[in-house]
C-alpha cells in the first residue's frame, strides 16, 4: 500500500487529475472501440483538450476554494 | 539532436537539480563535503543506471504507438501536477519555493542532530544517505522526464535512442550549470526562477502528453506536429486567465478577512473618545 501511495504522489499526487484524465481517456478508448461512437472519433482531439483543461480548472478551484 | 527533447529535459532538471544543491550543500557546510560530495555522485550514478537499463528496455521492446499512449497519459499526469503547483503559486494561493528557508531548516536540523561545521573530514553515513536521498529523489524526476520524452519523441528505435541521448544531454548540462553556479557561489541558488521554471516545464509536459495521447488514439493532429505550438498556446492562455482569475478569488477571500480586522479597531477608538 505503501509503494502504490508513493507512486501516485510521485506521478500525480491529486486525486481530482487523476479521476479527469482517467475519465477523458476512458471517453477516448470508448469513441475508438465502440462503433455507435465512430462518427464522434473526429473530435477526439477537441475532447482530450477539453478534459485535459476541465481536470486543471476543477482541480484548482478545489485548491482556491478549500482554503476559504 | 532532438533540440526540443533536450530543452524541456534541461529546464526541468535545472529546476529539480537546484533543490537537490541546496541539500547537497547544507551536508556539505554543516557535516563535511567528503560525505556530500560521494552521496551526490552515488545518486548520480543510480539514477544513469536507471535511465539506461530502462531507456534501454523501453526503445527495443515497447510498441511506439503504445508507448505513446501509456507515455502521453504518465506526461498529462505529471504535467497537469506542475502546471497546478505553478498556477498556484503565481497567484499567490500557495507559498514559493523558498530555497534559503530551506537551507536554513535543514541545517537548523543537522544543527540539533549535533553535527559540527565540516570540522571533521571523515566519512560520516549520515550526511552520505542525506546527500545521496535528496538527489535521488530530485533526480527520479529527471529520469523520468528524461526516459519518457526521450523515448516518445522519436518514431523509430534509432531515434528513439537519439531521443534518450537527446534529454540525458539536457539533464547533464543542467547539472554541470547547477554545480558550476553553486560551487562559483556557496549559497542556496534563491535566485533561479524555480516557479517559471516549473510552470514552462509543466506547458511543455502538458503539451507534449496531450499530442501523444491523441495519437495513441489515433487522432489526426491538424498541421502535424506544428500542431505543439497551438496546444502551447492554448495551455498557456488558458494558465494566464486561471492565474487572473485565482488572484480574484484571493482578493474576495482576504477582503472579508481585513474588514473583521478592521471593525473592532473602531469600536475601540469611538470607546475611548468620549
Amino acid at each position: 500500500m505503501k509503494v502504490i501511495k508513493a507512486i501516485y504522489n510521485f506521478i500525480v499526487g491529486d486525486m481530482v487529475i487523476l479521476i479527469g484524465i482517467a475519465l477523458t481517456v476512458t471517453i477516448l478508448a470508448l469513441i475508438n472501440n465502440i462503433s455507435t461512437l465512430a462518427p464522434l472519433k473526429g473530435i477526439s482531439g477537441p475532447i482530450l483538450v477539453i478534459g485535459v483543461l476541465s481536470s486543471l480548472v476543477a482541480t484548482l478551484s478545489r485548491e482556491a476554494f478549500s482554503l476559504r | 539532436m532532438q533540440w526540443v527533447v533536450a530543452t524541456a529535459a534541461f529546464f526541468a532538471s535545472a529546476v529539480e537539480f537546484v533543490e537537490a544543491f541546496t541539500i547537497v550543500l547544507v551536508v556539505g557546510v554543516t557535516v563535511n563535503w567528503r560525505s556530500a560530495l560521494l552521496g551526490a555522485l552515488a545518486a548520480a550514478a543510480t539514477l544513469a543506471l536507471l535511465v539506461a537499463t530502462l531507456g534501454v528496455a523501453i526503445v527495443q521492446w515497447v510498441p511506439i504507438d503504445v508507448l505513446r499512449l501509456v507515455i502521453g497519459v504518465l506526461l498529462l499526469l505529471f504535467g497537469l501536477k506542475w502546471l497546478k503547483n505553478a498556477i498556484l503559486r503565481y497567484s499567490g494561493l500557495k507559498a514559493r519555493h523558498d530555497e534559503e528557508a530551506i537551507y536554513e531548516e535543514t541545517r537548523a536540523e543537522l544543527r540539533a542532530r549535533g553535527e559540527v561545521e565540516a570540522s571533521s573530514p571523515r566519512f560520516d553515513l549520515f550526511g552520505f544517505l542525506l546527500s545521496y536521498k535528496s538527489v535521488l529523489l530530485e533526480g527520479l524526476e529527471v529520469a523520468f522526464i528524461v526516459i519518457t520524452f526521450g523515448a516518445s519523441a522519436a518514431s523509430s528505435t534509432v531515434s528513439r535512442s537519439s531521443g534518450i541521448a537527446s534529454a540525458s544531454l539536457g539533464a547533464l548540462l543542467a547539472g554541470l550549470l547547477v554545480i558550476l553556479a553553486g560551487a562559483l557561489l556557496r549559497v542556496p541558488l534563491a535566485k533561479v526562477p524555480e516557479n517559471t521554471l516549473k510552470f514552462v516545464v509543466g506547458i511543455m509536459l502538458t503539451t507534449f502528453g496531450t499530442f501523444w495521447t491523441g495519437e495513441g488514439f489515433g487522432v489526426d493532429w491538424p498541421l502535424s506536429d506544428v500542431f505543439l505550438l497551438i496546444l502551447a498556446a492554448i495551455y498557456l492562455c488558458a494558465a494566464f486567465l486561471l492565474i487572473t482569475w485565482l488572484k480574484q478569488v484571493k482578493k474576495q477571500q482576504q477582503a472579508p478577512a481585513i474588514e473583521n480586522q478592521s471593525a473592532p479597531t473602531i469600536e475601540q477608538t469611538e470607546e475611548v473618545i468620549p
